[in-house]
């Protein structure tokens, strides 16, 4: 913000010059609003810093994730293992690190395949109403009525356990949802006379939704997704903690908990570690989501 | 004697460009009469409504140097003496029946509710009470629709029922906010009718808030012309057409005629105006 | 320029209009008078395309209009909405708005057009880059005329384009619509209930009451107060108060 040309009244202008110089002023309108927001900034921080250190975890852990020696199994936090070892030697500090880039390869895979595919069949559906939303939507009604966690482990029973199935199977699950939404938004504007006005200049309905009724969905869905992170964490911890996500020696949180539970009682920290990165995690993507919520839906918000 | 004493009512907002100031020194006596306030969008008429029931909500901040309604000081009273003297005594008509009334609660209950909260009564003389003021606003058959359901009504009965809900406790002042914008042609007359009945039988003072100048001239006694948060014109209601300001004689040029042979319409010079003020 | 034949349109099987006919010539301007649930609004919304239920004929220019519209209907055949607040998408500029037609239609010289427009219809060339919240009322109706007009069509119709607005800028807009009629020889076609604005704008209207067409008149007659119909009389006798 220190050169000129980016000064706060160059981006609060009302009066933009370029397409360029008004998309920037209302990006910086929404952070600036989301700055005002404590919390979203803790969120916003806490997601801020799992991308660094997933980024770069080798050269942040103090040691392997994966070697350790055996004469060191098991040591309570140290000054020279902040988080102690686990059974087999290892610094869980360094795995807990490593094991970040697990999570945000899951959290992000799955939020690319299952928020635009539920985007597009909600916005489809709610569109065209009729009997393209009573298929639609039924079909997308038979998977919200399976239980998540148990469809992802028929999911991962069938096609074998992995990294890659757990985030199949995930998706498989969380698209419905997103497809809920972006209907139910569609459907409060389907009728709006603004859609009317471009169906009326001859524009397809391909372009409709995906350059006039998409965009309006998109906010929210962010939202959701964001609010979601959490819960996939949680369930690719649970796939991982059942043996069915991440495989050994992966380090992911999950799976360390459940190696962890053996020793609870008198080892306590190695199950504990990995359950505070999860705590935290999840409780980082929560916040910023509530933050984004209160920003980016315009519902609740009073304008004067 | 007065009823409603305001003097220099200022209400501000926030915003990302300083402090705005809608309403800027109102000034203004109300005695058991019809007021009208005629302004356009933005003029504050509608903020000064809300701010005289005190509905304005922060980070807005409404002050005075004096704001009294029938001897009792407004600005310092607290939430809770408010919320008794709103509804009791004063009460204020919204816009839109169909977003002031609850959807899932039977009319004649929801006008019953007001009465359960200001008056002890039980629940038959409450029942008769709002068959009397149902009937007051000319619905025909009271005893049916007070088992009916806001949505099973037209928007005209739906705005009676508003009016039958906020005279039901017999307030001394009443404010209504573009009663009728919502309404058709023919069903607007009918409402404003039933308000100036109950003006005149009651002895309520009415102010009505509207951006219909003749609507305004023809059914008030007095009218306050708003135009940026200040009062420009105060006149007589049958005054209107004598009016001196700029402002008012650009507004009542700007109104197409039925016998309209005009080939462009005047159009208000704001530059002008806002030097004139 | 637009002939309408023994027109019924009807909603999930009730009829709300009944074999409605009358035509407008070219470079006219006609009303539709009546109150809401009159039908004004949906003989409207069957010429748009918008309400499917339809029987009798629509002819634009000698053509007659079937189910679908095409291209080269939306290229003849233009609408200005009520709301100005509801018919301008909340998250695209004026730019973005204006732009549409010409990318739907595969027209070059976005720039040059867009800024021509925003001339013609009297908006500053600043507001080009604002959202909808930013303008006031006025001047999004001037966004949405400057839409219809994109694609230069030789009809427009107007669904109560000034109601939703204030007094004095309803003048403008009223002119603005008179002064384009004269530059571009357009042909309106007006749904309203408020006589006087009629007075201004139109050559004849047709009074309509519960989908029947009571009559068609000159404003002639309208000025002078000699409407046929009863029901005409009625308009506006409440009209004057």
């Amino acid at each position: 913000m220190s050169m000129a040309i980016f000064s706060r009244d160059w981006l609060l202008s009302e009066d933009p010059e370029t397409r360029a110089q008004a998309r920037l002023g209302q990006f910086y309108r929404l952070m600036r609003a989301l700055m005002r927001n404590p919390l979203a900034m803790v969120g916003l921080a806490i997601i801020v810093a799992l991308l660094v250190v997933a980024a770069f975890a080798p050269w942040i852990a103090p040691y392997s994730p994966l070697q350790g020696s055996l004469q060191n199994r098991l040591q309570p936090p140290s000054s020279a293992h902040w988080m102690g070892t686990d059974e087999l030697g290892r610094d869980i500090l360094s795995r807990v690190i490593h094991g970040s880039r697990i999570t945000l390869y899951i959290v992000l895979l799955v939020a690319v395949i299952s928020a635009p595919l539920g985007l597009i069949v909600g916005a489809v559906s709610g569109y065209f109403g009729g009997w393209v939303d009573k298929v639609l939507m039924g079909f997308t009604d038979i998977f919200l009525s399976m239980p998540r966690l148990i469809m992802a482990l028929a999911f991962v029973a069938a096609l074998g356990p992995g990294i890659e199935n757990a985030v199949i199977a995930i998706a498989i699950t969380a698209w419905p949802v997103y497809a809920r939404i972006a209907r139910a938004e569609t459907l409060t504007f389907r009728t709006a006379e603004f859609i009317s006005a471009v169906q009326m200049q001859g524009a397809s309905h391909a372009r409709v939704i995906w350059r006039h009724v998409i965009p309006l969905c998109l906010s929210s869905t962010i939202v959701r997704v964001t609010l979601d992170m959490a819960g996939i964490i949680l369930t690719a911890a649970g796939l991982g903690f059942l043996g069915l996500g991440a495989q050994p020696p992966l380090p992911e949180w999950g799976a360390m908990i459940s190696r962890g539970r053996a020793f609870i009682l008198d080892q306590w920290w190695v199950a504990t570690m990995p359950g505070f990165a999860i705590v935290i995690v999840s409780l980082g993507f929560c916040l910023f989501g509530d933050g984004l919520r209160d920003v980016l839906d315009p519902k609740g918000k009073v304008k004067v | 004697m007065s009823l409603l004493h305001v003097e220099n009512l200022r209400v501000r907002f926030p915003t990302d460009h300083g402090e705005v100031e809608v309403v800027k020194g109102l000034t203004f006596d109300l005695g058991r009469e019809r007021l009208g306030i005629v302004g356009e969008s933005g003029s504050g008429k509608s903020m000064t409504g809300r701010a005289l029931m005190g509905l304005i909500a922060p980070p807005g901040r409404v002050t005075a140097d004096r704001l009294e309604f029938d001897g009792i000081d407004l600005r310092n009273l607290p939430e809770s003496g408010l919320r008794r003297l709103r509804g009791a005594r004063m009460s204020m008509v919204m816009q839109d029946p169909k977003f002031s009334l609850n959807p899932v609660i039977r009319i004649g209950e929801q006008i019953g509710e007001a009465l359960q909260f200001h008056r002890s009564m039980n629940a038959r003389a409450r029942k008769q009470a709002v068959l009397e003021v149902l009937e007051a606003v000319r619905i025909n058959e009271p005893e049916r629709v007070y088992r009916l359901f806001p949505h099973e009504v037209s928007g005209g009965m739906g705005q009676r029922v508003m009016i039958a809900m906020m005279v039901v406790l017999q307030p001394d002042l009443m404010i209504a906010d573009e009663p009728t914008s919502a309404l058709d042609v023919s069903v607007r007359a009918t409402v404003l009718e039933i308000l100036d009945d109950l003006v005149r039988r009651r002895g309520m003072g009415l102010i009505l808030i509207s951006h219909d100048l003749d609507m305004v001239a023809r059914w008030c006694d007095r009218i306050l012309v708003m135009y940026a948060g200040r009062v420009v014109e105060e006149c007589a209601a049958e005054k209107l057409h004598e009016a001196t300001h700029p402002y008012t004689r650009g507004l009542l040029a700007s109104v197409p005629q039925l016998n309209e042979t005009r080939r462009r319409l005047p159009v208000l010079d704001r530059a002008a105006i806002g030097a004139g003020t | 320029m637009i002939s309408i034949e023994n027109l019924t349109v009807s909603f999930g099987g009730t009829p709300v209009v009944h074999e409605v006919s009358f035509a407008v010539a070219q470079g006219e301007s006609f009303a539709l008078v009546g109150e809401s649930g009159s039908g004004k609004s949906t003989i409207l919304k069957a010429i748009a395309g918008q309400a499917h239920e339809w029987t009798g004929a629509i002819r634009i220019g000698g053509d007659a209009l079937g189910k679908r519209r095409d291209a080269a209907f939306v290229r003849r055949v233009q609408m200005v909405f009520q709301d100005p607040y509801g018919s301008l998408h909340p998250r695209r500029t004026v730019d973005d708005t204006l732009s549409e037609p010409l990318a739907v239609h595969r027209i070059k010289g976005h720039d040059a057009r867009v800024l021509a427009m925003l001339d013609a219809v009297g908006l500053s060339r600043r507001f080009r880059f604002r959202l909808p919240h930013q303008l006031s009322g006025g001047q999004r109706q001037r966004v949405a005329i400057a839409r219809a007009l994109m694609l230069e069509p030789e009809v427009l119709l107007l669904d109560e384009p000034t109601s939703a607005l204030d007094v004095s800028v309803q003048a403008e807009i009223l002119n603005l619509l008179a002064d384009l009629r004269e530059d571009r020889g357009l042909t309106y076609l007006l749904v309203t209930h408020d006589l006087p604005i009629v007075s201004f704008l139109c050559d004849r209207l047709g009074v309509l009451r519960a989908g029947r067409l009571e009559e068609v008149s000159d404003v002639a007659s309208l000025r002078a107060g000699h409407l046929d119909s009863a029901y005409g009389r009625e308009l506006v006798a409440r009209s004057s108060g």
